[in-house]
């Protein structure tokens, strides 16, 4: 399992002071060492959430280090050259000398895709506003770094609604295993592997608008601009530190190829942006390109806490009713609370549903499930404290001080893009149709299950 | 004795967990614009109190605003003052003759490039012992209590031990002889109660 992991979390011995504040933040207490002594994370426990990166304030200071050091260390965490960034001991090693490369050499076609939280998080790294909502400009800079297609994860987040609805639907229906368990997370997917193996079976089937978006991607993208999919170089920005862990799993191959080639953090985003020399402010606003990047409002909420609990409900509701949402914002699914539970009246159906953020919150739930007393039938998880708008490669700040308000501005500004949109529904979506009507056929039929389901296996 | 004495920041060595959050907090006080996020920094974090780490004891030293400050004596460009009950350098005026660095008890001064220079230059180029160099002008740095800062000390404020601690003598020495002459009143009166 650890050799699997690569290590991507990891704490520098030569930097960490032992102050072990790593240890309040981390959900499944992966951090071991005495008081004043450098820390270590235990491989098999973590799920590489990195919320001990957010929190680390252990850093190279200045006048200590030489530059040679600091050269050395800089390309072990993959990281630019030329960053100004102190080196923390908690850090994450990403793709970024990987994504910078292709782009240079640029004999892939390249499709990349972000996640809905980079849109409120990533111009926090060019000094604007916590929180400030720039998906425009952030299509625009994607384009001058040179990827050919600007498509999106909040697309496959609306696949997902439709085949995750779809799913929940058939459990409630047909007799499935029940509570249904959320898959988007990949930290809490691993957690349930490792930890609570008996309840894989509670997990949705279906992959992460992620790996959805990767496999469609190489099939159905690569159709439409007649490249073979060998070809195509798929990269996704993504606000967390778990989710190249997830791209890398052996099963993630559904297209023939690796269906996601690197994962990118926000903060990477930011270096490649940076390097560039684009001024990102001053960028214009620019469309994603149709039609793997045309979402719904409900496929953008996915990045805030009760986001793909509300973004189903929007959908599921209609099906098994036949009738419209009252109102399209599911309000009582919302909020900061670790576990809130909602009934959605629905027609014949009394949908009971719990959404929980903070992984040590779902503890307790686990528990009730096991003993067989779940009084729910649906279960969304995020791992990090508000989702992912508070993952582990979001912009990290300097200050703690700061953290709650750049929580609280990208969740409205997350809530505000889904008002704004055309669409606010993931059946809505024309694109969503079409794909269905000229590839994928219908939610759960036979090209679904193989390109967007998956099956987990139960770590021993 | 005159209440006006100079305050300064204290560790509390027995609080103190290392995390440097209040180095961090520093630095970005001192930051010459408003910044939030680890990657809008394009200069390194230069803070101006440091985290002593040893097998003994762990919290960071800064100035102590003396009252017979050696470094107001030692320093050749008479740069070095009494303000507001604060010891301020001017560093447009300072040489970085570093007479100052060599007085200073607590180790509490270090040279910095002028924050005019470093807008021009990159920092990291003076750990190379890089050539152009010579034509930045270093200058003294140390703690100025925030004094632009209308909510204190940035370190103060940060720390998530409440391990900082600003030491203002006169309300200090109030609170001090209030709480003794509770203890005291408290005793007299149980003695009373007794001998009664």
């Amino acid at each position: 399992m650890a050799k699997r992991m690569r290590e991507f979390i990891r704490i520098d011995p030569e930097l960490c002071s032992g102050c072990q504040r790593c240890h309040t933040v981390c959900p499944v207490d992966a951090i071991e060492g005495e008081p004043g002594e450098p820390q270590k994370i235990c491989g098999d426990a973590c799920v590489m959430c990195g919320q001990c990166v957010q929190i680390c304030s252990a850093y190279d200071a200045f006048f200590e280090k030489d530059a040679d050091w600091r050269v050395q260390k800089l390309r072990e965490r993959n990281m630019p050259d030329g960053t100004n960034e102190p080196l923390f001991a908690a850090h994450y090693r990403g793709n970024f000398l990987a994504v910078k490369e292709i782009l240079m050499h640029k004999n892939k076609f390249t499709m990349v895709q972000c996640a809905p939280a980079i849109r409120v998080a990533l111009a926090e790294e060019f000094g604007m506003p916590l929180g400030s909502l720039v998906p425009g400009k952030m299509a625009a800079a994607l384009r001058r770094l040179g990827f050919d297609r600007i498509y999106d994860t909040n697309f496959a987040a609306d696949l997902t609604i439709m085949e995750e609805g779809s799913e929940l639907i058939k459990r409630l229906t047909e007799g499935g295993t029940l509570p249904m368990f959320t898959s988007c997370c990949p930290a809490w997917v691993k957690f349930i592997e490792d930890k609570y193996p008996e309840l894989v079976g509670h997990l949705s089937s279906c992959k992460s608008p992620q790996q959805m978006a990767g496999a469609i991607f190489k099939t159905y993208g690569a159709g439409l601009d007649g490249v073979a999919g060998e070809n195509i170089y798929s990269v996704a920005i993504m606000p967390c530190t778990c989710k190249s862990f997830e791209a890398g799993r052996q099963e993630m191959k559904a297209s023939g190829y690796q269906d996601v080639d690197a994962v990118l953090t926000t903060r990477e985003l930011g270096y490649l942006i940076k390097e560039a020399g684009i001024d990102f402010a001053g960028l214009p606003e620019e469309e994603f390109d149709k039609p793997l990047g045309i979402y719904s409002g409900a496929g953008n909420i996915f990045g805030v806490t009760g986001g793909v609990m509300e973004a189903a409900i929007r959908s599921a509701y209609e099906m098994v009713s036949g009738k419209p949402l009252d109102s399209i914002n599911v309000t009582s699914v919302r909020g900061e609370i670790g576990v809130r539970r909602t009934i959605i009246d629905a027609g014949e159906f009394q949908l009971k549903t719990v959404v929980v953020s903070g992984l040590k919150n779902v503890l307790s739930l686990l528990e009730t499930v096991k003993q067989g007393n779940a009084e729910f039938d649906f279960m969304e998880v995020m791992t990090c404290p508000s989702g992912c708008i508070s993952g582990g490669g979001q912009p990290k700040m300097l200050l703690p001080l700061d953290v709650p308000d750049a929580y609280h501005n990208r969740r409205n500004s997350l809530y505000r893009h889904d008002e704004e949109l055309t669409y606010r529904q993931s059946h809505e979506n024309p694109e969503i149709k079409t794909v269905y009507e000229q590839f994928l056929g219908e939610p759960l039929g036979h090209q679904s299950h193989k390109l967007l389901h998956t099956s987990y296996k139960a770590s021993s | 004795m005159n209440a006006q004495l100079n305050s300064f920041v204290v560790a509390d060595p027995k609080k103190c967990i290392g995390c440097r959050a209040c180095e961090i907090a520093c630095a970005v006080a001192h930051y010459d614009k408003e910044i939030k996020t680890v990657g809008c920094l394009d200069r390194p974090l230069i803070s101006r109190l440091y985290l002593v780490k040893t097998a003994e004891v762990t919290m960071p030293v800064q100035c102590h605003h003396c009252e017979n400050a050696p470094c107001v004596k030692s320093c050749t460009a008479k740069c070095i003052e009494y303000q507001d009950n604060k010891i301020l350098i001017d560093e447009e005026r300072c040489i970085g003759c570093k007479s100052c660095i060599l007085a200073c008890p607590f180790g509490a001064i270090e040279l910095i490039i002028s924050p005019c220079e470093i807008e021009k230059k990159n920092l990291l180029s003076m750990n190379t012992g890089g050539k152009e160099n010579s034509s930045q002008a270093v200058v003294a740095s140390k703690c100025d209590l925030c004094t632009r800062r209308s909510q204190g000390p940035a370190c103060v404020e940060v720390c998530s031990q409440q391990a900082l601690r600003y030491v203002d003598f006169y309300t200090e020495r109030k609170r001090r002889q209030s709480e003794a002459a509770q203890a005291i009143g408290a005793f007299v009166e149980s003695f009373r109660g007794q001998e009664g």
